[in-house]
């Protein structure tokens, strides 16, 4: 790797790395806590992959890619609502615990029966249909899902259920022999898990260090030590890389890549990335309440002009709130949302509407380009005579009733259309809830047959009809899937893999080599 | 003097007790962890689930003498994000913001007070315009401009020095030169209107008279006097940088300093680390204002003769 040239002159003492593989991250956001159960941004995505394995694995390097033995060997249905798996042996968690059922069970119940307040919130959106986990020798479990489930292995899959070792973090405070809050919230800065790379050091909010596990029981990490550093400023980023300070640096938009393509030095490698920024409309607003106005609103944004203007056209606009990654549950052909003028000039005016002022939150530039996209957008209701304007707040307003539209994201927590629209938009989830979002009987009936239906084909009818209804009353329009990239050194060969949640720094075998 | 430092100390007490009850209002009414972006989506079960786990559900009262109760057990509360003590995620911080600090007044100090000296006895002449040329650029360019330049010519183009962190000393360069930039700029052009005022007095010409060197006349008569002066504005130079000065400059070098904690801490309104990291700063500026006072007093014999008739 190339290093500061004055280095030996300035009295630095850099290591050449001669031998060793060790590369260093430039990473735009840092998490403050590592937990992968009560974890669900897309900061911590980042990093759990590396440290912590899944009972079930999968091939993340296509979309769609096929489940593998993870820490457990192989998984049998033995009733409809009970799924028994043989685990792995000879598998040892970083401190040196061999992993068994007990470890297992205790991981799973952790979310499925949590006492916790932090894992209560997160097991509640996906885990809500497991009742609970139960050992039946040392190295068998059984889980136990309260109705039949068609999404087994997807959600045995999940980052959120990746197995943590019960002896140790039981110890951490208090009673070596219970479970107590505290226990978790000191795994959180110290974490232990059974993947391919320890964490060696971690000062949240700044910095994490890994080391390779020789204990893996997989193929062996190809990099000795990998050391994540905060770096917020862009600029800076990509300076490290210039400088020999990093190796690779996340969080490139678009219009960085022209500097990285015409520097002898660098690459970046991108991908559209698994989530949707959306725009949010109150359906519950007095003002809003005739969905005319909401479909309006929806139709007049030329996401296009966005995609172009904004990500250089390398963001995707989607015909419905539907992903590549869903497989088989990937339904292109919905046409959920769009852009029609015209039309949304005639429905404002058959609904009324009187120039009362339409407001649009966002906070600053949290999202990426978010503050630009609201200006555009108002710009284009003005275009069919809608008066946006633009409320720039420091705080989440998706909960205030005065909050008539905003903008927010829906990420992909998990490769199925409950992973990312399901999570956010169920009956009695998070939108609904929050008093801006409705759900009718008929809603009701067909989310019911969409999360637990048996057939694939049944599945995809049911989320149609979702669809239809979001269209006929709208509270979301996704925007775009936006389009990020990592640059990094050309010693480095890395890419992001299609068939991971968003942000997955993957330094697993086969997955990075280091000149 | 005793019965001026226990005033002072009485005076510190007393300001830090309003600054402690004032940071713990101000942050509760720039709303709570539940109202920051980082709650979005959440149910209603949910919330009342974290608002409890937070310990906000308890009122007013109760949380503020848990506050003030906090700073008894060396801990100072634990984060709401990170569950550590507080104590210990601000000592962290605090160390690289004062090496930051420190450096740059030193610059200052070993740079500004000379050219101001400098551009003082040759005003009309070529030394004085350049140093006073150089400390108008310094003024005029915002230190996140500066910051990105010297970035673009010393890292990105010339691969001389590091951008991230504060490993060594490699690190201080670029950061130290962009905060004492603004520092010298105003420092300089006060010792030089200090010294200016000081040439012109009948001291300095019965001190030539005795036949004393031009360098003692300068520096032992000049500056001495024009001291009282350089002192406050160093003093509100250091109290200005310790509370908000290097937040920009931590962001562009990636320097763990006390600035991002307070800043991140405050966008996902975490009260404890930011009321802690708020009262750290304070005390810092109270204690640097104390100083400058004891300063004075040092530097001039008046004042401490003033200050003791009153504490009598």
């Amino acid at each position: 790797m190339k290093r500061l040239l004055s280095a030996s002159a300035l009295g630095l003492t850099l290591v050449s790395g001669a031998q060793a593989a060790e590369i260093t991250i430039a990473a735009a956001n840092m998490s403050t806590y590592l937990d992968p159960g009560r974890d669900h941004s897309n900061v911590g995505s980042q990093f759990y992959y590396n440290s912590f394995d899944p009972l079930i694995e999968k091939d993340y390097s296509v979309v769609g890619g096929a489940w593998k033995p993870g820490l457990a060997t192989e998984w049998t249905l033995v009733e409809p609502t009970v799924m028994e798996l043989k685990l792995r042996q000879g598998v040892t968690f970083h401190n040196g615990e061999a992993m068994t059922a007990d470890d297992v069970v205790f991981s799973l119940n952790r979310m499925y029966q949590a006492t916790f307040a932090p894992y209560q919130v997160r097991a509640r959106d996906r885990l809500e249909n497991f009742a609970k986990a139960e050992k039946v020798d040392d190295f068998t479990v059984r889980i136990h899902a309260k109705r039949a489930e068609p999404l087994w292995e997807t959600l045995i899959n999940l980052q959120q259920v990746f197995i943590i070792p019960m002896d140790y973090t039981m110890a951490l405070s208090g009673d070596p022999k219970v479970a107590e809050d505290t226990d978790y919230e000191a795994f959180s800065l110290a974490p232990v898990g059974t993947g391919p790379y320890k964490v060696a050091e971690f000062v949240p909010g700044t910095k994490l260090v890994w080391e390779r596990f020789d204990g893996f029981w997989g193929d062996a990490a190809p990099l000795d030590r990998v050391t994540v550093q905060l770096v917020p400023e862009v600029a800076s980023r990509l300076t490290a890389l210039k400088t020999g300070e990093a190796d690779i640096a996340t969080n490139i938009a678009p219009d960085q890549l022209a500097l990285i393509e015409g520097d002898a030095d660098l690459k970046a490698e991108g991908m559209l990335t698994p989530l949707f920024h959306v725009m949010i409309l109150n359906q519950n607003h007095p003002k809003l309440k005739d969905a005319r106005i909401r479909q309006a609103l929806s139709l007049a944004i030329d996401r296009d002009a966005l995609n172009e203007a904004l990500w250089l056209g390398k963001a995707h606009v989607p015909d419905s709130h539907t992903y590549a990654e869903f497989g088989p549950l990937y339904m292109p052909d919905l046409k959920t949302f769009g852009y029609d003028p015209e039309k949304a000039k005639a429905l404002l005016a058959e609904a009324g509407y009187d120039g009362f002022e339409v407001t649009f939150d966002t906070q600053g530039s949290y999202y990426t380009n978010g503050l630009l996209a609201a200006q555009a957008i108002t710009e284009m209701w003005a275009a069919v005579g809608v008066k946006g304007v633009i409320r720039d707040l420091p705080k989440w307003t998706g909960n205030d009733p005065e909050m008539m539209t905003r903008n927010w994201s829906n990420p992909m927590y998990f490769a199925d259309p409950f992973g990312s629209f399901g999570v956010m938009w169920a009956p009695g989830g998070p939108s609904q809830s929050e008093g801006r979002f409705n759900t009718t009987p008929a809603y009701e009936a067909a989310w019911e047959r969409f999360r637990y239906g048996e057939t694939l084909e049944g599945r995809k009818a049911a989320y149609a009809e979702l669809m239809e209804h979001m269209k006929a009353d709208p509270a979301v329009l996704p925007l775009y899937r936006p389009y990020e990239s990592w640059a990094m050194v050309k010693g480095v060969t890395w890419a992001p893999k299609a068939g991971h949640i968003p942000y997955v720094l993957d330094f697993r075998a086969g997955a990075i080599s280091v000149e | 003097m005793l019965r001026l430092v226990l005033r002072t100390a009485l005076r510190m007490v007393f300001s830090f007790l309003a600054i402690v009850t004032l940071v713990f209002l101000a942050t509760r009414l720039s709303g709570d962890p539940l109202e920051s972006i980082g709650a979005q989506g959440l149910t209603t079960e949910d919330r009342v689930l974290l608002t409890r786990y937070y310990g906000l559900d308890r009122g007013m009262w109760e949380q503020y003498t848990a506050f003030l109760r906090a700073f008894t057990d060396g801990q100072f509360g634990l984060s709401f994000i990170e569950r550590r003590p507080v104590a210990q995620i601000v000592a962290e911080r605090l160390w690289p913001s004062a090496q930051l600090l420190l450096a740059s007044v030193a610059v200052t100090l070993l740079l500004a007070i000379p050219m101001g000296i400098v551009a003082a006895i040759w005003r009309d002449r070529w030394p004085g315009h350049l140093a006073m040329g150089l400390a108008f650029l310094g003024y005029a360019v915002p230190n996140f401009v500066l910051a990105t330049l010297l970035v673009l010519v010393f890292a990105y183009w010339l691969n001389w020095l590091p951008v991230v962190g504060n490993g060594s000393p490699a690190h201080f360069v670029m950061p130290v030169a962009v905060l004492s930039a603004g520092l010298i700029a105003a420092l300089s052009r006060f010792t030089r209107n200090a010294m200016l005022d000081v040439l012109g007095q009948d001291y300095m010409r019965t001190a030539r008279a005795k036949g004393l060197p031009e360098r003692a006349v300068i520096l032992r008569h000049g500056l001495r006097n024009a001291g009282i002066t350089i002192l406050s504005v160093v003093g509100l130079q250091i109290a200005g940088l310790a509370a908000s000065g290097s937040v920009v400059v931590e962001a562009i070098f990636s320097w763990p300093g006390i600035g991002d904690l307070l800043v991140n801490a405050a966008i996902r309104r975490d009260y404890p680390v930011l009321q802690f990291g708020v009262v750290v700063v304070s005390v810092a500026v109270l204690a640097i204002s104390a100083l400058t006072d004891l300063a004075y007093a040092w530097a001039d014999p008046r004042l401490r003769r003033a200050a003791a008739e009153a504490a009598r």
